[in-house]
């Protein structure tokens, strides 16, 4: 490393501007200007998954029920949405930005990192190139942020989009500048903050605190001893600390599936064959790609909306539908009262590993055992026929 | 020190010391090459304190003496010369050397030959002689096979051993292991258990010339060597302390499934699985599959990737015992079968998550041992 490092980084968060309603309109040009979302029926129990900035100014707003959306907005048109164009037009994105540098962390289907230190240009001049690049290449309007780290870069873009008026897709660029970062954030409300919720707001609200800066001017100490180590991270975020780097390589943590029923459901066949259905998605995605996971988790919603996780670790990893699904029925059994009606099931595999580990020479007594255990089971098998004996997970 | 050197020969000296040069050492006189007359020929040396190698070459010598002379100056001035008669004259008072071609004068500053460090002479009496080209090939079978792990120095070695009038060499990484033992032609050797650094053995291959040559081996008792001796050129190592692992208990004793395949297909399908294990961790799955009355057995060898691609390709292949699942490393499984001399080759297993054994057909005295890697089942 010959070249000197800037004593700082520069990091871009880029966001796609209602993703799915630009690609929408991509498709259907009719819908240009028009109050329009992407999500489910209007009927059932659909909600918004994306809407378009006209659809915004009437109050409609992603995850508000399709039911509710329809109510504040009478004209509002109503689009299925193309998962498979979302992707492809994602991964178009996505390439547009390697090619600017390989150090791209992709955290969502419309959002990403980048890590331009090592380019020579201005930050903000890069940002202004992809931004352009992007809308030429893909159609598609974004926004950017650019700062010094991860944080401010996500709450830079975040507040560019909140800056326009509403009216129309913001392409929006907001730089922070080195050193500038503590005094970006004072102003904005807590939430605007990663890992401040609306419970942790709320009790910050309870101490008279409401803006980052607040939270930056309180006590570490008092923050550490009623949020815990919780504490000890907001108090360094609210200075608009955060050292993480821009990641590559996004390893997949979990994988899951969850339905949301259009009508609450207690009948035990029913829910079984919902269970096994996610169970079997869940599989599918797991051997796509390529992994095996030992941790089984459900997730039950009752009609109240309360929800509870439960999770179970198996003695080996596993990719196979079968056993998650008995597994998940296992937790759902010992947690839900006969007849209890259903209004999410859910279920899931972490604690994941890609199959395919090298084994070593020294490994000779644990080969042995596994080696030993599939011969006995293979003679078995040629003397008493495939059916005499299976591992469990056949 | 005033010599005559032909340019031809001296080029060919520098080339084989300077692999033992330190360029970036702490010692600076380890940059260079101790250059000094030696009973009517001139003797260049270089070593990096864990290994050293010694030319002697051919030369007219007027005066004797020596100095040490910056390795990298000197080759390459060397290099650029005709092919000629190069006279070097020394002044011992500037140490400074003046080396004279027909076309051309140069004084290369040097470092006393005091500074050097000792390289003993030995011995080579009791030494074990050995063919250069058998030597040769034990070496390319096995020290690829050692580990480049500095952290379990013992593994980076090979283990030589003589005992009964056979000589084995072994390396591990710690995913393979590679034996190979041959017999002695002077059956009452003195028994020898070292771990001679596998760089050390590669170099020794590299400049072991072709052809029926012997090379002498001696371990200097107590002294931590090994010395290696062919006509005009010594090389000698530290040994690797610690206790190379008892790698007889890793040799798998039977297998369940013995498939006997042509060595070149086996490597071709291997060199392709490679090419598309490359991008993810090098796993290549080996599905072996007995033939039957109507169709011969095969070993089909896929690999894929989620960004080039996928490979499959079936070799035919005599199979004995059960069908078998299995995954590779497939570098691990084509480095050794670069390596196998024989035009077949039997993989021995037993099941997915045992050891697979590479015999060549015909040659008892290799083999090699690859973990397999899990499948995840």
């Amino acid at each position: 490393m010959d070249n000197p490092q800037p004593p700082y980084r520069k990091i871009i968060h880029l966001d796609l501007d209602a993703f799915y309603c630009a690609v929408e309109e991509l498709l259907d040009p009719s819908l240009k200007g028009k109050p329009f979302a992407v999500g489910g029926s209007p009927t059932g129990r659909g909600v918004v998954t994306s809407c378009s900035y006209p659809a915004r100014a009437f109050g409609v707003h992603s995850a508000m029920p399709m039911a509710r959306a329809v109510q504040v907005c009478k004209e509002l048109v109503i689009v299925r949405g193309s998962r498979d164009e979302y992707s492809r037009r994602s991964r178009q994105v996505m390439k547009v930005l390697r090619q600017a540098t390989p150090l791209v962390e992709q955290i969502s289907i419309d959002e990403a990192f980048l890590d331009v230190t090592d380019n020579e240009k201005l930050a903000s001049a890069v940002a202004k190139e992809l931004q352009a690049r992007i809308l030429d290449e893909t159609g598609l309007p974004n926004s950017l942020g650019v700062a010094t780290n991860k944080l401010i870069a996500k709450v830079a873009s975040d507040v560019g989009k909140k800056a326009g008026d509403g009216k129309d897709y913001p392409n929006a660029i907001q730089v922070v500048p080195p050193g500038r970062e503590a005094e970006f954030l004072a102003p904005l409300p807590t939430k605007a903050l990663w890992g401040v919720g609306p419970k942790t707001a709320a009790r910050l609200a309870e101490l008279g605190i409401r803006t980052i800066g607040d939270i930056a001017s309180w006590p570490q100490d008092d923050l550490r001893r009623r949020f815990g180590q919780h504490g000890g991270d907001l108090a360094r975020r609210a200075k608009g600390i955060d050292t993480r780097p821009v990641s590559t390589s996004r390893e997949t943590k979990s994988v899951s599936q969850e339905i949301t029923f259009r009508e609450d459901i207690s009948d035990e066949t029913e829910l079984k064959q919902a269970l096994r259905k996610q169970a079997e998605r869940v599989a599918k995605a797991l051997a796509y790609k390529d992994l095996k996971g030992k941790t089984v988790k459900i997730k039950l919603r009752w009609p109240d909306f309360t929800t509870l996780t439960r999770q179970t670790t198996l003695a080996a990893p596993t990719d196979e539908a079968e056993i998650i699904y008995k597994t998940g029925l296992q937790l759902m059994n010992a947690n839900r009262k006969p007849g209890q009606a259903v209004r999410l099931i859910g279920v899931g595999v972490s604690n994941l590993e890609k199959p395919g580990k090298q084994l070593t020479l020294w490994d000779v007594a644990e080969y042995k055992k596994e080696a030993q255990l599939e011969i006995a089971v293979k003679e078995i098998q040629k003397k008493f026929g495939e059916d005499a004996i299976k591992q469990g997970k056949e | 020190m005033k010599v005559s050197v032909l340019q031809e020969n001296l080029a060919k000296g520098l080339g084989i010391v300077s692999r033992a040069v330190s360029p970036r050492s702490t010692l600076p006189v380890l940059a260079n090459v101790l250059v000094a007359t030696d009973e009517g020929r001139l003797r260049l040396s270089a070593t990096n304190l864990e290994l050293g190698i010694t030319c002697w070459i051919g030369a007219k010598i007027e005066e004797e003496g020596s100095t040490t002379v910056p390795s990298r100056t000197f080759s390459d001035l060397i290099n650029t010369l005709p092919n000629e008669q190069i006279d070097m004259d020394l002044n011992v008072r500037s140490q400074s050397l003046h080396v004279n071609s027909a076309t051309s004068n140069t004084d290369i500053k040097c470092i006393d030959a005091q500074e050097f460090p000792p390289m003993p002479a030995y011995e080579l009496d009791g030494g074990m002689e050995l063919n250069v080209s058998d030597l040769k090939e034990m070496i390319r079978q096995v020290a690829f096979a050692a580990s480049t792990d500095e952290a379990r120095p013992v593994l980076t070695g090979v283990l030589i051993t003589v005992e009964d009038g056979e000589l084995t060499m072994a390396a591990a990484d710690g995913f393979r292991l590679s034996v190979r033992t041959a017999d002695l032609s002077n059956g009452n050797s003195p028994s020898v258990h070292a771990v001679v650094p596998a760089r050390a053995l590669s170099e020794l291959a590299r400049i072991a010339g072709d052809g029926d040559e012997t090379v002498t081996m001696v371990l200097p008792p107590g002294r931590g060597q090994v010395v290696f001796r062919l006509p005009d050129i010594e090389l000698t190592s530290q040994l690797i302390e610690g206790n190379f692992p008892e790698y007889e208990q890793i040799i798998p004793n039977g297998s369940k499934t013995r498939t006997v395949v042509a060595t070149d297909a086996f490597l071709k399908a291997c060199k392709q699985a490679e090419i598309f294990a490359r991008e993810g961790s090098l796993i290549a799955r080996l599905n072996i599959t007995p033939g039957d009355d109507m169709q011969p057995g095969a070993i089909e060898i896929s690999a894929q990737s989620e960004e080039t691609g996928s490979n499959e390709t079936v070799v035919d292949a005599t199979i004995e015992g059960d069908p078998v699942l299995i995954a590779f490393n497939v570098r691990f499984l084509r480095e050794v079968l670069d390596v196998v001399e024989t035009p077949n080759v039997a993989l021995e297993t037993t099941a997915s998550a045992a050891p697979g054994m590479i015999r060549p057909l015909g040659e008892d005295g290799f083999l090699h041992v690859i973990m397999p890697m899990h499948l995840g089942n």
